[in-house]
């Protein structure tokens, strides 16, 4: 089943999701928001400082997942404010540099903050992020295999911690929407409901057109019906 | 190491709680052969390029390599400390290295005319609606002509600057009486500078005062460094301490990096330089990253309590810029450093080191742990705000937007982010005529002249619209008639609430 198909008939609810992307420096995070958002890629884009705000829409068979995505900086001294954009946050990504041993350590840091201290139903996934750098098997000769952190390592750390796990590369756009679909149909249908209370700390009146329609008639079709 | 005796006068910087093998820096005045070029970090026998794609992984394993442990820069996490090894920025003592400097009153740093070889040409009129000295198009690498007196002296720049007054008669062509008048205020501009700058004694409050409405871009390099405090305002001690301060930067380099160098600090700036300021050519270049990596280290080390903070690599450049400025007859964002003879490009490195340790200094709470420095910044805005445009304030407070999500950015890298370098370098003039609190008094009043800006657009807009907005804000196509529009808002909201101080108290946070 495709969203394609079920998607003329009636407008599916459509729910906003808050999501935040954690990480240590120059992984990738604000380029992985780039290609999710622009479908676009800056070599050398600006590290960003405290955090930016973005949206996308995110459309599964049965519902649409607005995006109101928090893209934190990685420095360690901005890692303060991380609280304040991950503590209402239903999804987390954070994110890793293949090519770089540090950064995964800087993840399980992450991950373990986030259990303590985020929402308990947080979806978390992990993304091994520069992907275009990892040159497996040396199918290319002439392009050296950077990877320092292989697929088996964060797939085990992602299944034992119960995260989702992707690797990606925000350079040649590699898995980086399926990341987000997964997320988006991996997201509870109750708090997706609950949500509007609970992130909703946003007053959200004079919510008009496409904002948070929260008609979303639970129970009806689980998120298994994910597309693509 | 620190204890060797130099055969030359030395002195150390006082030195709280830290390991004086690794942090000593010696104001050493021993002239230094060595250019401060060419130091990169101690990873001898590693062949791969340093640059954006240089990982910390490298780093790790090329030491390994190459160096024993022991021989690391020892971490400064532990030093809690809070140093200023810059003590001496008012330029005021020893007399006792003057000797080793060209004497003051040489005729090196007095020459009193030009020199025939660099005949002095009028401008025409009709090319001249913003007059510089820029134009000669001789040399194929845009080096001004006597760029070696620019070094030892920003002074000797100030003859070279000459604009006859255009009258009506003398104009050739079409030029308008508009555009006249336009280029005779600027001229005249000039001259008021000229006049102060030229002193024997440079009457500091006298050049504040003309700073505040803009510096005239041949006479910024050396208001700049007057106004910080960087250059003395004694004519007759400058070509020493000149020469001192750069001997001591080149002194600090080598130090930084000769007994290898902090990885993390160092990583991070190393990916940060590449992405400083993408959109201008000048900052593609290897001798301007090569550049920025050095004077970001150095000042990372000797400030351990802040170290390198992202958003300090942003705040050199307006420096770089201007200095670079000084020796060049080109555009300077699209200049290649790579062309300057080494000894002018050590200098510009040098000096823009010193002037954003200066600039630093004001505001360094504000990239210490925790960053206490910008969350009362944020906290006076809001509050300032409240104040100022009651109704805006209503509207973001309903929208559930938080002022540290749109002006924490404000704050870490002094608008940088939101106007472009020239009209940063257009707000700096003022900020420095404003003094000490420039940076991080006035700049509140801006940031509250910069949001209320934009009050009618923000209250129709939800947090989303808000959020977006306020992160890509149209200033594209500010000019400087903008940025002075800003200034003087601010101004105004400065001299109604500045001893208004309830809004300076943070309220709850």
């Amino acid at each position: 089943m495709s969203s394609l198909d079920s998607a003329p008939s009636a407008p599916k609810p459509t729910a906003s999701v808050k999501l935040v992307l954690l990480g240590e420096a120059a992984v990738g995070k604000s380029s992985l928001v780039l290609r999710f958002v622009s479908n676009d890629f800056q070599e050398n884009k600006e590290p960003t400082i405290g955090a930016a705000f973005l949206t996308q829409k995110c459309t599964l068979p049965n519902r649409t997942i607005k995006f109101e995505i928090w893209d934190t900086a990685g420095q360690e001294r901005f890692a303060s404010l991380a609280p304040m954009y991950y503590r209402n946050a239903q999804t987390a990504l954070v994110v890793y540099d293949l090519t770089k041993p540090t950064s995964l350590i800087k993840a399980r840091h992450w991950v373990n903050e986030l259990h303590a201290q985020a929402s308990p139903k947080i979806v978390i996934a992990l993304v091994g992020n520069k992907l275009d750098l990892c040159n497996e098997g040396g199918e290319n000769d002439e392009e050296e295999d950077r990877r320092k952190i292989s697929t088996e390592e964060g797939r085990k750390f992602a299944e034992e911690e119960g995260l989702l796990f992707f690797e990606t590369s925000a350079k040649t756009g590699a898995n980086v929407r399926d990341v987000f679909l997964a997320i988006a149909s991996k997201i509870p249908e109750e708090i997706v409901n609950k949500r509007g209370g609970v992130a909703g700390a946003k007053g959200r009146t004079g919510a008009g057109e496409g904002r948070v329609d929260l008609e979303s008639r639970s129970g009806e079709n689980n998120a298994g019906g994910c597309a693509c | 190491m620190s204890s060797k005796k130099l055969n030359g006068h030395q002195e150390m910087v006082q030195l709280v709680g830290r390991s004086t093998a690794a942090a000593t820096f010696l104001k050493s005045t021993v002239r230094q052969q060595q250019s401060a070029q060419g130091y990169r970090p101690v990873l001898s026998d590693d062949p791969k390029p340093y640059g954006a794609g240089f990982s910390h992984a490298d780093i790790l394993r090329a030491h390994s390599k190459s160096k024993p442990e022991s021989a690391f820069v020892p971490r400064f996490e532990r030093h809690i400390s809070y140093t200023d090894l810059d003590d001496d920025w008012d330029a005021s003592f020893d007399n006792d290295v003057m000797a080793l400097g060209p004497r003051s009153g040489s005729p090196i740093a007095r020459s009193p005319s030009p020199s025939p070889a660099a005949p002095v040409r009028p401008h025409s009129p009709r090319l001249d609606l913003y007059p510089t000295s820029r134009r000669n198009g001789g040399s194929t690498t845009g080096l001004k002509p006597h760029y070696d007196r620019i070094v030892k002296d920003p002074a000797n720049s100030l003859h070279m600057i000459y604009h006859p007054a255009v009258s009506s008669s003398s104009a050739v062509g079409s030029a308008s009486a508009a555009e006249i008048e336009l280029v005779n205020a600027r001229i005249s501009r000039i001259n008021k500078f000229k006049r102060v700058l030229q002193s024997s004694n440079v009457d500091v409050s006298a050049l504040r005062n003309l700073a505040w409405s803009g510096i005239p871009d041949e006479l910024r390099p050396m208001s700049w460094q007057l106004l910080l405090g960087y250059l003395p305002s004694n004519a007759d001690r400058r070509v020493s301490t000149l020469a001192r301060k750069r001997r001591e930067y080149a002194d600090g380099v080598k130090q930084a990096f000769g007994n290898g160098v902090d990885h993390a600090v160092w990583h991070q700036i190393n990916i940060d330089v590449p992405r400083t300021n993408p959109h201008l050519t000048l900052y593609s270049f290897e001798a301007t990253q090569r550049s920025l990596e050095r004077i970001l280290y150095v000042w990372a080390i000797r400030h351990p309590a802040s170290g390198y903070v992202q958003g300090i690599n942003d705040l050199v450049t307006p420096f770089f810029q201007v200095f670079l400025s000084a020796y060049i007859d080109a555009d300077v964002e699209s200049y290649d450093p790579g062309l300057l003879p080494r000894e002018v490009l050590d200098v510009v490195e040098a000096d823009s080191f010193w002037c954003l340790t200066k600039l630093l200094d004001g505001i360094q709470d504000n990239y210490i742990f925790a960053q206490p420095g910008i969350q009362r910044q944020v906290a006076a805005l809001k509050d300032l705000t409240q104040r100022i445009d009651a109704s805006l304030a209503r509207h973001l407070q309903a929208e559930n937007v938080e002022f540290i999500q749109f002006s924490f950015r404000w704050m870490n890298c002094l608008l940088m982010r939101e106007v472009s370098v020239k009209n940063t370098i257009r707000m700096w003039d003022t900020y420095m005529a404003e003094g000490q609190t420039g940076f991080s008094e006035f700049h509140l009043y801006v940031c509250a002249a910069f949001l209320v800006k934009w009050s009618a657009q923000i209250q129709t807009m939800d947090f989303q619209e808000i959020m977006m907005f306020l992160q890509s804000l149209p200033t594209q196509s500010w000019t400087e008639k903008d940025v002075e529009l800003l200034l003087s808002e601010a101004y105004m909201w400065q001299s109604l609430f500045k001893n208004a101080t309830a809004h300076l108290r943070a309220s709850g946070t």
